[in-house]
């Protein structure tokens, strides 16, 4: 029986795009090398999984609006505080005073705000199916526990309309593992019968490449397919308690994504007996439209249309020390993951 | 005993004495450490090596050490990287008021066994006390003094390329180690203990088991990872790096999967990297393995002639791939 690595190398059919949609896939196949191994005939694309990647601009604006004018305490993961805003980021607000704590958990957020009484505290809550049931346990509890100066910015998003609007992007796509631990499978199954074809994977060498091989060995066919070569983890009918904390919670919304613009029905809020934790309703903010710095090309790298290298900023005036666009600030974002492991080690 | 450290324990009065008698004089007692206001001290001819170095880590305990052993250690360490056999170190506190007393003897007791597990006297001192919130517990900075081995020619700009790079165990426990100190994570990974330790035990060994040796430098902040950058920086060389022969512990391994940390840049405190001419790596790495912490030390890599000031990565899929500088932010006040 041949490796994956032999299908891949032996591999000579027609070009092949792939993309995958989770950051980390994209920084394991940089950290990896995986793309430098490839035959001619396969191209790796990194699709919009980083959450803060496809944040818009305008969410850095209301954050850094809460934190300055309603002198709210902002609680975020790391990643999010260097993403430039219209006019800054979260880290230029902390230099002019803004209190932003970075937490591992939006429990912790919970607890300071419950320590802390007086002030009001903010969680930002970013991300896929992965992080959101994190989110919608922590309004649940404060909501249980009567907590009044707890509230949540969302900008949570759920993958599958953005499948449907990158349909046409890549030949096949790498579904992202963690997030189809929450929503199972079926999902996929759905879009193979509408011509989408993909692979579910984890995150080792092994695994993804493995994933590649079935990639190719299934494209011989000519027919749309999908395959879980993520069994041990992935279930097909997912998680349902956390799928049900998040439909308690949350409900569908349209959403901005930077780079691929308004998707309907792709984002989340929260229903309306949880309005009460909704940072947007709490201070009265409506949302507002960030302006993206126009060279940036992020949006058509996130749509697999452009590579990093060739936007105009990139490696110029755009570093991972001085980030001009999302991509380039998250280690998942595919042009940080090619600034860092170097697309040619030469250059 | 819930005695604290006040203010007028700063003053120069009466309790200064008396914390000097019963915490610094108790534990570093030497006939070289006297109630002089400078230790007078005479040296051998010869080369000297001569550094500082400010101690800040939080929190001060953690398992494997405390801020007093990493005091010591990171300048005995830093001495023996030039060759230098430690013999002097001065310290310098900065204690928050409110400190309990009985942490810093412990602090104190720590700095005393390892000075003396270095063979290096603490023969001045000094100590201030800062209102409280004005400093986070205790600030050390101890100086060092040491004189360097006759045939000893070491420095980060000697690395050549056909050099095999060396390190003397595995990596990344100091920082991973405080992270989950810091009881931010709910992990707990009670096999993970700080590598802190004196190094001139180390390092004298295999200078005189082996002539030659172009590059010693201690992995503290920044890790490896920094450690290779820097030196292929400085030699303007590049320096290819087998991802696979890096020693790693499991539960290092473990946390960095669960956080998503890559352990070449976490901190080590016990750690130094060897660049070396090829055929002299055998030795080397053999008789670091007869000493003690080192049991794990291994060759990770080689220099090159090509990319030069780059770290080039053979990653475990076989493909080459940049090692990605350090930068940004990485865990403060990790020591």
């Amino acid at each position: 029986m041949k490796s994956a690595r032999e299908i891949i190398d032996s591999y000579d059919g027609r070009p092949l795009r792939i993309m995958e949609v989770c950051g980390t896939h994209t920084h394991e196949i940089f950290r990896l090398g995986i793309r430098r191994i490839l035959p001619p005939g396969l191209k790796l694309i990194s699709g919009p999984g980083c959450p803060v990647c496809v944040t818009p601009c305008g969410y850095i604006d209301e954050a850094v609006s809460l934190a300055l004018e309603k002198n709210a305490v902002i609680c975020t993961f790391g990643d999010l505080i260097r993403v430039p805003g219209s006019n800054m980021s979260l880290a230029s607000a902390r230099s002019r005073g803004a209190e932003i704590r970075t937490v591992y958990s939006p429990l912790d957020a919970l607890e300071l705000a419950q320590s802390d009484p007086d002030r009001q505290v903010v969680f930002l809550s970013v991300g896929f199916e992965t992080t959101t049931p994190g989110s919608c346990l922590a309004v649940r509890k404060a909501a249980e526990r009567g907590v009044k100066n707890f509230s949540i910015l969302s900008a949570n998003k759920t993958m599958p309309r953005a499948y449907e609007a990158l349909k046409g992007s890549a030949d096949a796509f790498l579904y992202p593992g963690h997030v189809s631990v929450m929503t199972g499978t079926a999902l996929y199954e759905r879009l193979c019968a509408e011509g989408v074809s993909g692979i579910v994977t984890g995150f080792t060498a092994d695994e993804i490449l493995t994933a590649l091989a079935a990639v190719v060995e299934l494209s011989r066919s000519g027919k749309p397919f999908f395959r879980n070569c993520y069994p041990r983890v992935v279930r097909p009918e997912g998680n349902p308690a956390a799928v049900r904390l998040m439909d308690q919670v949350m409900e569908p919304c349209d959403a901005e994504w930077r780079g691929l613009g308004m998707i309907p029905g792709s984002g989340l809020k929260f229903r309306d007996r949880f309005a009460p934790f909704d940072a947007r309703v709490k201070f009265g903010i409506s949302e507002l439209r960030g302006r993206d710095n126009p060279a940036c090309s992020c949006g058509r790298i996130l749509r697999g249309e452009c590579m990093p290298p060739d936007c105009p900023l990139f490696g110029k005036v755009c570093t991972p020390a001085h980030p001009a666009g999302a991509c380039m600030v998250s280690g998942e974002g595919a042009c940080s993951a090619f600034y860092q492991y170097g697309e040619k080690i030469d250059e | 005993m819930n005695e604290r450290v006040t203010l007028a324990h700063g003053a120069g009065g009466q309790q200064t004495t008396e914390l000097i008698d019963r915490v610094f004089k108790a534990h570093f007692s030497n006939p070289d450490f006297t109630a002089d206001d400078a230790a007078v001290l005479t040296l051998d001819a010869g080369r000297l090596a001569f550094t500082t170095d400010g101690f800040i880590v939080s929190p001060c305990e953690f398992p494997g050490g405390n801020i007093g052993k990493l005091s010591i250690c990171g300048t005995v360490n830093d001495l023996s990287c030039m060759g230098a056999k430690p013999l002097y170190m001065t310290c310098a506190f900065v204690i928050e008021e409110g400190f309990p007393m009985e942490t810093l003897e412990r602090i104190a007791a720590a700095m005393a066994a390892t000075a003396k597990e270095a063979g290096v006297r603490i023969v001045a001192g000094d100590t201030k006390v800062a209102g409280r919130g004005q400093v986070d517990g205790v600030f050390i900075t101890t100086t060092g003094i040491g004189r360097v081995m006759e045939k000893a020619n070491l420095s980060g700009s000697r690395a050549k390329a056909g050099d095999a790079v060396i390190v003397s165990g595995d990596i990344g426990r100091h920082g991973c180690t405080i992270l989950l100190a810091r009881n931010e994570f709910g992990i707990e990974a009670p096999d993970v203990k700080s590598d802190c330790a004196p190094l001139w035990s180390t390092v004298e060994p295999i200078l005189r088991a082996v002539p030659g040796i172009h590059v010693i430098r201690d992995a503290t902040r920044g890790g490896v990872g920094t450690v290779l950058y820097e030196i292929a920086g400085q030699s303007r060389v590049g320096i290819c790096l087998d991802a696979a022969s890096v020693p790693v512990a499991p539960g290092v391994r473990g946390v960095c999967g669960m956080l998503g940390l890559e352990p070449l840049y976490l901190a080590c405190e016990g750690r130094i990297v060897i660049f070396a001419p090829k055929e002299s790596a055998p030795e080397i790495v053999k008789t670091l393995r007869s000493c003690p912490g080192s049991e794990d030390a291994a060759v990770i890599g080689e220099v090159t002639e090509e990319d030069p000031g780059k770290v080039v990565m053979l990653t475990e899929i076989g493909a080459k791939t940049l090692l990605p500088r350090p930068g940004g932010e990485l865990l403060p006040r990790i020591c």
